[in-house]
């Protein structure tokens, strides 16, 4: 049976405890296909139902959440689904998981969250800042899942005193740092003038690009293992381009 | 008030696209690219360090870049073979300003560029000067610009003693490149270093560092001295000794001088002199000479075990597999029992595989369906592991034993003198196998 919620946390847990003696749910917010001749069940959302499921859950792996948060940014359509499957085991073995690799669910879902985290750990490397006219920062970025918000901290970190915007244009929405308080707002388009000299910055750093490479020794398979191609878009030393040399074409 | 001023204009001074290209291009040859092993904080201004290290970009040669790597000047009074920059060559001579390197690494770094400083230089007019005019460019970045991202910074060898100490409170990591791996090859090609020259601030530094931090636990001092520690670089290829040569230099220096990398260079030929190879070394070598380093630092081996003196690494296997192809009597393993130690001398699996296997047979015994399920890399493996007392493998022995026994033996081994500086102190320096899932972590990305 499928079970449809309403994509909060909540509606999550209700779909949960009304699917989980259902050996055959499935679990999602999005759109999901509908298996032929089967009506989906959608789920109304009990926030006391839920916060109690929570609760249990905690008491048997106090870092359930975080995983959870975690799953549930993951960019495949069957995320929920994964998510569903790594509680419902949670539940039933009445202690932490996420170590018992051999079972299918806890593989799925462990290597789900690898994921999500390793594309924070790419983006914190790929992103590009641009300066803008008053001296804030943007970054346009259009990850495959949807983690801007989570890129917040590194930078927040990193340059306390400058605002900056992160913005995802394929969600339309933007993870912002106001020099104190971050916020996450939906953002279609972003009219951005940037600053006299960003140009100059960005020729002289495709100049380094360049020179930095020694052209004898060219693995252009490495480069793109390490640098997949869907980061290039926003990268001015690729000229936004995901050829593999742009500057030759 | 003054403070205020320099930081708001900083626009003003970029560095021109020339000077960029002359100083980078001079600077590429040296390996060395992380970021990790500091986890400077940020007290105002900007930047802090990534302990992991995080890389910001990939050439199309396959490197990636975290630190913009630069020297300060191209204008040297040396004369090394190798060197594009020797003092007999005819090129462009140029020196960039402290200032033009500061604001390019803020710029650069505010954009997400890169991840820091990777700042070297020509020696010019003498050891000393450069090394203070290096100085400077660090206390600048740190005091004015008020930087806390990372800094690696090339040390000078000859410099004076003070002058280094003074360095590594302002730099994340800093490197002596060994460049050739033996006392006669120097002699050879870089007439002007000698292995004292290098070797003995590395060694100072690394007695400061360990003084530095017994006083930092009491509370007696404050700050940073070099946390990110000190590595080294070998040119493979570009003179005749063989790796297992170069492999005992390179244990040698992880144990006494605590060395947090040895990075290993397959030589390009970017000069033609007539001691010198006119061929590049191959890439395949300089894989194997950081697998078998690998083993070294993460997986409990000892040189010794892995490779004899005159040896070089065979081609056919990596250093793992030649190793266990030798002592076949030590397997197969049985994969529900074996300690972390015997796991991660199994071919094929690597620190996190050894990991995953230990988390995962806490719950229940592994069989080969489970290995798979995991992901485990089998193809290896199998040869040498027994889940739940069934075999998977093939037992061929013989054919692959032949092969490796006709390992080649280089013709040209130099013995090396450099262990004549090196206290032998194994036991000091034993480096313990790593066991935990941190340590596991730092084996994948070879910090520390």
């Amino acid at each position: 049976m499928l079970y449809l919620f309403d994509g909060t946390e909540n509606g999550f847990f209700t779909a949960f405890l009304q699917a989980f003696s259902d050996t055959d749910a499935h679990l999602s917010s999005g759109e999901a296909q509908l298996l032929l001749g089967q009506a989906p069940i959608a789920v109304s959302t009990d926030d006391s139902k839920a916060e109690k499921a929570k609760k249990r859950l905690l008491s048997f792996d106090s870092d359930c959440l975080r995983d959870l948060r975690i799953l549930r940014r993951c960019g495949a359509s069957d995320n929920e689904q994964i998510a569903f499957a790594y509680m419902r085991k949670l539940a039933n073995e009445k202690r932490a998981v996420r170590d018992m690799l051999a079972d299918e669910a806890v593989f799925q879902a462990v290597s789900y969250m690898r994921k999500v985290r390793l594309e924070i750990h790419h983006l914190h490397g790929f992103i590009r800042f641009m300066e803008t006219e008053s001296g804030a920062l943007y970054a346009p970025v259009s990850p495959d899942h949807d983690i801007c918000d989570l890129l917040l901290p590194h930078f927040c970190a990193r340059f306390p005193s400058l605002p900056f915007v992160i913005h995802d244009v394929k969600r339309k929405k933007a993870a912002v740092y106001d020099g104190k308080n971050r916020y996450l707002l939906p953002l279609d388009k972003a009219d951005v003038t940037l600053s006299c000299n960003e140009q100059a910055w960005q020729a002289l750093w495709k100049k380094y690009y360049s020179a930095v490479n020694i052209p004898s020794r060219q693995r252009i398979k490495q480069m793109i293992g390490y640098m997949p191609r869907r980061y290039w878009a926003f990268m001015p030393e690729k000229n936004g381009s995901d050829t593999e040399n742009p500057d030759e074409t | 008030m003054f403070d205020f001023l320099l930081l708001s204009g900083y626009n003003r001074i970029m560095i021109t696209q020339e000077k960029l290209t002359i100083l980078t291009e001079s600077a590429k040859y040296d390996v060395s690219c992380s970021s990790s092993g500091s986890k400077r904080k940020n007290s105002g201004g900007m930047g802090n360090g990534y302990a992991a290290g995080c890389c910001h970009s990939f050439t199309p040669d396959g490197r990636c870049i975290s630190l913009l790597k630069i020297l300060l000047s191209n204008d040297c009074v040396y004369d090394c073979k190798y060197c594009p920059n020797r003092v007999s060559a005819d090129v462009k001579r140029v020196t960039a300003t402290p200032e033009e390197i500061c604001e390019l690494t803020m710029d650069f770094y505010k954009r997400n560029y890169i991840e820091g400083l990777f700042l070297s230089s020509a020696v010019c007019k003498n050891p000393d000067y450069t090394m203070e005019r290096l100085l400077l460019v660090v206390k600048k970045l740190r005091t004015e610009y008020r930087f806390h991202g990372y800094i690696h910074l090339k040390g000078i060898p000859k410099a004076d003693e003070r002058l280094n100490k003074e360095a590594a409170k302002y730099a994340d990591r800093m490197s002596y490149n060994m460049e050739l791996p033996s006392e006669r090859s120097l002699k050879l090609l870089a007439p002007q270093k000698s292995k004292q020259s290098l070797l003995l601030p590395m060694k100072t530094l690394t007695a400061e560092r360990t003084n530095f931090l017994q006083e930092k636990k009491k509370g007696l001092v404050k700050g940073y001295f070099l946390p990110a520690g000190q590595t080294t670089q070998m040119i493979v290829g570009a003179s005749p000794e063989a790796d297992g040569q170069i492999l005992r230099l390179s244990q040698a220096l992880y144990r006494n001088m605590e060395l947090k990398r040895v990075y290993y260079s397959s030589y390009v030929p970017v000069v033609r002199a007539p001691l010198l190879p006119n061929a590049q070394a191959g890439a395949l070598r300089e894989h194997r000479l950081y697998q078998a380093d690998w083993l070294l630092r993460f997986y409990g081996f000892t040189v010794e075990e892995l490779i004899e003196e005159g040896e070089n690494l065979s081609v056919d296997y990596d250093p793992k597999c030649a190793w266990a192809l030798k002592n076949l009597h030590l397997f197969p393993v049985e994969i529900n029992r074996a300690s972390l130690e015997e796991l991660l001398r199994v071919p094929g699996i690597g620190a996190r595989n050894a990991q995953k296997i230990l988390q995962a047979r806490r719950f229940s015994t592994l069989r080969f369906e489970d290995l798979q399920k995991m992901r485990v890399a089998l193809k290896r493996a199998k040869h040498f592991i027994t889940c739940d007392g069934k075999f998977y493998g093939v037992k061929n022995e013989s054919a692959v034993q032949g092969l490796l026994t006709a390992a080649e033996w280089s013709e040209n081994a130099v013995q090396t003198d450099f262990f004549a500086l090196l206290p032998d102190d194994t036991q000091n320096g034993q480096r313990l196998l790593l066991s935990n899932r941190q340590s596991a972590i730092a084996a994948l990305t070879g910090e520390l």
